[in-house]
């Protein structure tokens, strides 16, 4: 008796452990903490969005260990063009990761030309590739095949000073072929050239910050000491990129700005919508040793996201096209994931790609299921589906309810639904007051609609009521002092 | 008894003036009036922070602390009341402290009356109506620094600009108060501490 229940015992014991879902193992738990910020302005955890994957270097290509790459970017037909400074030589990679071919040079006037120390790449939709040739002071544009098809040489211009220094470090180019260039020393804004290599003019300036301290003191100084003094000037612009509209994305790396990144127009300018809690800036809280981001790269993902790269804490943040900052990865460190010196942020399929100058590799990221969902839930948004990114948006929720995003999707949606009483739930767990207030309107109207009549039969019962009562007591005092003079 | 404790106040916020002279002359003031005014006032204070409507709200409801709340009301009130007598006192005024207790709680009178229906009222506000609540806070918030102001002139006979100077004084006199304050206690801190040395000394000596 006793041998049939152990064994009937151990029989379930097998079974109970084939009813349980084997976890799959975690691809791999990633070498930093993700957070987000919270409405109150914290630093809250949060689910990983990208995990790293792998990486890339130089030897795993075949070609000799990347020297100081410094820009990457992938064509739109999914080529991976990797820009290898230290080695004058750009390394083209297709979607997979696998190497088609390396240029080192072009054909110029018969001779074979080199780069020197390169620092910025674009490559166009029609698979031209324009590189910024810092050391020999042109742009060089090439096509598909690495013939030379022009150059960008130092511009002739009257707004230009004599002794202007081209030295391009970045660059990104428009549908129409013009070339909006980040020179160094240049703090009137972004070079632009037409498809021909003619300078047009700048685009974009960074505003000048007015320290008022400085201001008074410098009323207060001689012409000598004030000569000595800072000048203020603009601060340069650290990369730009370009969406698919045309607008310029460009970033800056000015420590005081509480707008390092710009969205500018065609007329240059910003117009970035900043609607999120707090500034489009990187972190907003950091210690005063480090620093606030330092952003160096930008790069529009399409849907009205991008994603900035913080050289200060070597961190991706990710925005959406209301300025709300949706997901934080990377971070400081020698581990795969970890950064030592980002350069360049990019986007190939749905991996996310850093290249890496102090490790000489570029790390591939992937989303994980937070931060594809997030992605979808975004997309959506911007295009207007709203109510197919609600269930989305519930998913999001279910792996991070501290996500403000998503609540105030779903109330938007069910704003547009005519739920304004549920709407309002979320918007206040969203902390979205505009929204709550268009919401609550709404309801409050709805509500006043349903009960007027009742609110004005029980107004008009309680003032009738009132006349009632005041004429019985008029009455019960004039029979008193009728009592009173024996009338009765 | 509704005669001093409901009526004459009522009229008081409304006819300062007069009626802050009959709180003087006539003895007409109750300090338990007063004191109601500081209690109902911090509880007003505790339900605003706790129940304004989500529009006007922006206090962060994990923070929310009644003590606090209770001790940023209370401290400063008697803080005021105290420095108060003591500039007046050099400066020829005329109040008692319980005078300038009196008027100061009674003083208190028109924040409650307002903030009470404005969080009730707040609950049921859109956006653009909040400019009313605003509206209705600063109002109170300026009637209680007029009659404080009309309160001192009157308990203390002082004219305008005397009524003013010693305003500011107090507020400064406030100020010297903390600092002394703390001066004192971070000194006793030190003794204490001296003391506790010495004892330890000889505890371990023996």
């Amino acid at each position: 008796m006793a041998r049939t229940v152990k064994r009937w015992l151990s029989l379930l014991a097998a079974v109970s452990l084939l009813l349980v879902n084997a976890m799959p193992a975690a691809a791999s738990p990633a070498p930093y903490d993700s957070y987000n910020y919270n409405y109150w302005k914290e630093a809250v955890p949060s689910p990983d969005a990208y995990l790293p994957q792998r990486t890339i270097s130089g030897s795993d290509l075949g070609i000799g260990e990347f020297k100081d790459p410094g820009d990457m970017n992938v064509s739109s037909s999914g080529q991976i063009y990797i820009l290898d400074s230290g080695n004058s030589r750009i390394v083209v990679l297709d979607a997979k990761y696998k190497l088609l071919r390396v240029i080192d040079g072009f054909m110029l006037d018969g001779s074979k030309e080199a780069f020197s120390v390169p620092s910025g790449l674009f490559v166009d939709e029609n698979e031209q590739i324009y590189i910024a040739d810092t050391g020999n002071s042109r742009v060089v544009v090439l096509d598909a095949e690495g013939n030379l098809v022009h150059t960008i040489t130092k511009p002739e211009s009257d707004i230009l000073a004599t002794d202007f220094q081209f030295q391009p470090l970045k660059l990104t180019v428009d549908r129409v072929g013009r070339v909006y260039v980040v020179a160094q020393g240049v703090y009137e804004g972004i070079m632009q050239f037409d498809e021909n290599g003619q300078f047009i003019g700048y685009v974009g300036t960074n505003k000048v910050e007015r320290d008022y301290g400085e201001y008074i003191w410098r009323m207060f100084s001689t012409k000598a000491q004030r000569a000595q003094m800072v000048l203020f000037v603009p601060t340069e612009f650290s990369n730009a990129d370009i969406d698919h509209k045309g607008f310029v994305y460009a970033t800056n790396i000015d420590p005081g700005s509480n707008e390092p990144i710009k969205r500018l127009n065609p007329s240059g300018e910003d117009v970035l919508k900043r609607f999120g809690y707090y500034d489009v800036k990187g972190d907003i809280r950091f210690r005063n040793s480090t620093g606030p981001s330092k952003l160096i790269d930008v790069k529009v993902l399409g849907n009205g996201m991008y994603s900035v790269l913080d050289a200060t804490q070597n961190r991706v943040f990710t925005y959406d096209d209301e300025g709300h900052l949706l997901y934080i990865y990377g971070g400081k460190g020698n581990q795969v994931g970890t950064l030592k010196t980002p350069v360049a942020i990019e986007q190939s399929g749905d991996h996310s790609l850093v290249l890496d100058r102090g490790k000489s590799n570029l790390v591939v990221y992937e989303p994980t299921r937070f931060g594809s969902t997030v992605n979808q839930a975004v997309t959506l948004h911007y295009q207007g589906e709203d109510t197919e990114a609600v269930h989305l948006w519930k998913e999001v929720l279910k792996l991070n309810a501290n996500y403000d995003i998503a609540y105030i999707g779903i109330g938007k949606s069910l704003l547009m639904e005519k739920k304004n009483e549920e709407a309002l739930g979320y918007f206040e767990l969203g902390m979205d007051r505009k929204s709550y207030s268009v919401a609550f309107k709404r309801h409050r109207r709805e509500v006043m609609k349903e009960n007027f009549g009742t609110f004005l039969t029980v107004a008009i019962v309680a003032v009738f009521v009132l006349i009632l009562v005041r004429l019985a007591v008029k009455w019960k005092r004039r029979r008193q002092i009728d009592r009173e003079a024996g009338l009765h | 008894m509704k005669q001093d404790y409901i009526k004459f106040p009522l009229h008081l916020i409304f006819h300062p003036i007069d009626a802050f002279w009959d709180l003087k002359s006539d003895n007409r003031g109750r300090l338990a009036v007063a004191f109601s005014a500081l209690v109902l006032t911090i509880m007003i204070m505790i339900l605003q922070k706790q129940y304004a409507g989500f529009l006007v709200n922006y206090s962060d409801p994990r923070t929310l602390n009644s003590i606090q709340e209770i001790l940023t009301i209370v401290v400063p009130f008697f803080l005021w009341c105290t420095a108060n007598w003591a500039i007046t006192t050099l400066m020829e005024g005329e109040g008692k402290f319980k005078e300038i207790v009196l008027a100061t709680g009674y003083s208190l009178i028109p924040l409650i009356l307002i903030y009470a229906p404005m969080i009730v009222i707040s609950r049921f506000m859109v956006q653009e109506e909040t400019a009313f609540y605003y509206l209705a806070t600063t109002i109170a918030f300026i009637w209680f620094v007029l009659l404080l102001f009309i309160g001192t002139m009157t308990v203390h006979q002082y004219t305008v600009i005397k009524t003013v100077i010693t305003m500011v004084l107090t507020v400064i006199v406030m100020g010297i108060i903390i600092f002394l304050g703390a001066l004192v206690f971070s000194m006793l801190q030190q003794l204490f501490e001296f003391g506790y040395n010495i004892y330890r000394e000889l505890i371990f000596r023996t």
